[in-house]
């Protein structure tokens, strides 16, 4: 075969334009650690990336959605606490009320306290977080219940998407918690108090400790639901953060480039392109016009 | 028996020759350099005179050293490589507007619209997340209609570019038929006209690039030159192509058929420029519209369908988020934020019941919900848009596969074309020092002959 100047010089830069663009591809991925810059870098770690970065987002939002309404569920379960704890009191003072060595006044002495954990627990139960009024259902505007104790709100849950089949409802129901329909209607029953020891009625007195202990054990019944919520919070986080390490480690795997194979391939493919640029100058020597 | 004045002359036939040699390797080393430059060997041969044996040489002309299976080897392979080329070329553009790792993608604007019914979720009575819903529906909008029209308009360019590349062609034809014309006229004169072939081979190079190319010689020197399958150079005519738009909004390639009419060869075209941007243009621009028509369609009337059976802070319920027209046919680059939404947050349905509202919350679960529900298509969203990406990343890289394949094959034509007809300066080399000593055996012949007359004279004066 004739081998001419021309050929001489397409082979040389033919070598060194290829060698150099796959140098500069290894030092891209060496220097910023990723492999697929475009989707012909890898058409099918391409569609993952696009997959898992869907994914990837709305498992942060599931997670921000945990961390926005674990407030209100944490709210809600302090004031179920707080409630609670008001019946607590109340019992205390039922029985002191019962003691029959008191007098009216005493008795009315202890009624204005009673009266005064009242408007405590009708301000507990109209408590409001980020997205409004706690125990109003969706009626998130409207104060749960008026000053007599009426319940203005329904019974519609709060309901979020946190990754489960179904959408979580993450709000406790103000009617179950304080005027349930065949349990006790809270308010109902300090106000029976509140009635007996007015009234210096003994016997009413201490029959409505029963009715207050029902009405506390309703009320820690509520919180545990709240608890539950707050546990379901946890769980699922705990998932999601799980699946969004993995959904990352993923990506990672498909689009990031192996730093040791990368920084191997540059440093190889740059004692190449020394090497090819020797070579070239020999062959373009032997083409050289000197033999003239 | 030749004479002295035979052999005078023969030694001057001999320095004729020898110094067209010398010539003749000069202009070879002189365009050693020179693109399309065919190396050219003088053709010296004895000379006859009738049957007499005169011992003589004569110069017959000279012969350009190519080979016409070589050449048209050539053409097909640059044709196929600046096809792949400028394929390649076009597709990057199209790549990057789905390029989700450079940010340019529609995948971010997805993921945003389906987030934003989850930030909803937590606080449907929150003025700010019911904006929030706005701007990501508003974005995704207008992210789809911002790669539709760059799709659209690079159409449109590609459109030009296939005129313009069309005129170039024609521009190139009338040049080979002109060229044609005067190698023929040289030749008839005697000529070799190896400068004009020179010129005509570059020409031809140049239009491979542009169009699929196929060389037919005469034997008077013309060639005929076939391109897509019409012959747009028939000796000294020619034939222009056009480019227009077909019915179905394709290109369409058409011949002039020489009754004032054209002929369509649109099917006919295999290689050049014309067919890399035709390929982009009509296969893969409009492959990835169609796809991306029917992923916006797919959402913007799952998200409607849901978003119409919840309830805005007003109570009122069926209307739709995005107005998307009622077919795929340009859906990408129509959708717009419905009206009944547009600039009113109030009217977002995050509740599935009127009397849930405002505090309602199931119906933009429900929304959010849209994003891992199947489409019509029996895929996801998120899915539809991967498959679209990776279809595209597929598509790229065979085509870069195919650039660097055809470039392969075109480069071993053009070392084969090289080696027969470039030029060596080993060669040229030897063949100077060759004709050098030749010439100067010719000029000793020539004192010598010089020097046999003369003393023959000195003799017939004593």
């Amino acid at each position: 075969m004739r081998v001419t100047e021309g050929m001489r010089y397409s082979q040389v830069l033919g070598n060194l334009a290829s060698i150099n663009a796959q140098h500069a591809q290894a030092a891209q991925e060496a220097s910023t650690g990723i492999r697929v810059t475009k989707p012909s870098d890898d058409p099918i770690a391409a569609a993952e990336l696009a997959r898992l970065s869907a994914s990837s987002s709305q498992t942060k939002a599931q997670l921000s959605t945990i961390d926005t309404v674990r407030g209100d569920a944490e709210l809600t379960e302090s004031t179920l606490s707080d409630a609670s704890d008001i019946f607590v009191r109340l019992k205390e003072l039922a029985l002191q009320g019962a003691n029959g060595g008191l007098t009216a006044e005493e008795r009315a002495t202890i009624g204005v306290e009673v009266s005064g954990l009242k408007e405590a627990l009708l301000s507990l139960s109209n408590a409001r977080g980020t997205r409004g009024y706690l125990f109003s259902g969706t009626q998130v505007s409207t104060p749960a219940f008026d000053t007599n104790g009426n319940f203005q709100g329904n019974d519609d849950a709060h309901v979020v998407g946190i990754g489960n089949s179904t959408p979580t409802a993450v709000s406790t129901s103000g009617a179950d918690s304080f005027v349930v329909a065949g349990g006790r209607n809270v308010f109902a029953d300090l106000d029976s108090l509140s009635t007996a020891l007015a009234n210096n009625d003994e016997a009413a007195i201490r029959g409505s400790v029963d009715n207050i202990d029902l009405a506390r054990g309703q009320l820690v019944d509520a919180r545990a639901k709240a608890g539950l919520i707050l546990s379901k919070l946890d769980a699922s986080q705990s998932v999601l953060t799980s699946l969004d390490t993995q959904q990352q480690k993923t990506a990672q795997t498909a689009g990031a480039a192996d730093p040791y194979e990368s920084y191997t391939r540059v440093t190889t493919l740059g004692q190449t392109l020394d090497r090819a640029i020797a070579v070239s100058k020999q062959i373009l020597d032997i083409g050289s016009t000197n033999r003239f | 028996m030749g004479s002295l004045t035979q052999l005078l002359y023969t030694a001057r036939d001999s320095l004729t020759a020898q110094s067209y040699g010398l010539n003749v390797t000069g202009q070879n080393i002189t365009n050693v350099n020179t693109p399309g430059y065919v190396k050219r060997d003088p053709l010296i041969e004895t000379r006859a005179l009738g049957t007499a044996t005169t011992g003589s040489v004569t110069v017959a002309g000279l012969q350009r050293a190519t080979d016409i299976y070589i050449e048209r080897r050539e053409l097909s392979a640059r044709g196929s490589a600046s096809a792949a080329t400028e394929h390649d070329n076009q597709l990057a553009s199209v790549e990057a507007l789905f390029n989700d790792q450079g940010s340019t993608g529609l995948g971010n604007a997805l993921s945003n619209l389906f987030s934003s019914f989850s930030a909803l979720a937590t606080n449907p009575n929150d003025p700010t997340a019911r904006t929030a819903v706005l701007g990501a529906a508003g974005a995704f909008a207008d992210r789809s209609n911002a790669i539709a029209n760059t799709l659209s308009e690079t159409k449109n360019d590609l459109l030009k570019q296939a005129q313009e590349t069309t005129a170039e062609i024609n521009a190139k034809a009338n040049s080979i038929a002109q060229l044609n014309r005067r190698i023929l006229a040289a030749q008839a004169q005697g000529e070799d006209a190896a400068d004009l072939k020179d010129q005509r081979n570059n020409l031809l190079l140049g239009l491979s690039e542009l169009v699929d190319v196929r060389t037919i010689p005469d034997d008077k020197g013309s060639i005929i030159v076939q391109a897509s399958g019409t012959a747009i150079v028939d000796g000294t005519n020619t034939r222009a192509l056009s480019v227009n738009l077909a019915a179905d909004g394709s290109l369409q390639i058409s011949s002039d058929n020489g009754s004032g009419g054209t002929t369509d060869v649109t099917q006919l075209l295999t290689g050049g420029k014309l067919a890399g941007i035709k390929e982009t243009r009509d296969v893969d621009i409009f492959d990835v519209s169609s796809k991306l028509d029917k992923l916006v369609f797919d959402v913007a009337n799952a998200v409607n369908a849901q978003h119409a059976a919840g309830f805005g802070q007003d109570g009122v319920s069926g209307r739709d988020l995005f107005d998307v027209g009622p077919t795929l046919t340009d859906a990408a680059r129509n959708i717009r934020l419905g009206a009944a939404v547009a600039g009113n947050p109030a009217a977002i349905a995050a509740a599935s019941t009127a009397a849930s509202v405002p505090g309602g919350s199931d119906n933009a679960v429900a929304l959010a919900d849209v994003f891992n529900t199947a489409l019509p298509d029996g895929r996801t969203a998120a899915e539809t848009y991967g498959d679209i990406v990776g279809a595209i990343g597929q598509r790229k890289s065979a085509v870069a596969q195919a650039v660097e394949t055809q470039n392969a094959i075109k480069a071993q034509v053009q070392t084969m074309r090289e080696s027969m007809s470039g030029v060596s300066l080993d060669e040229e080399m030897v063949s100077l020092t060759k004709y050098q000593r030749a010439y100067e055996a010719s000029g000793r012949v020539l004192s010598t002959v010089d020097e046999l007359m003369q003393d023959l004279i000195n003799r017939v004066g004593k």
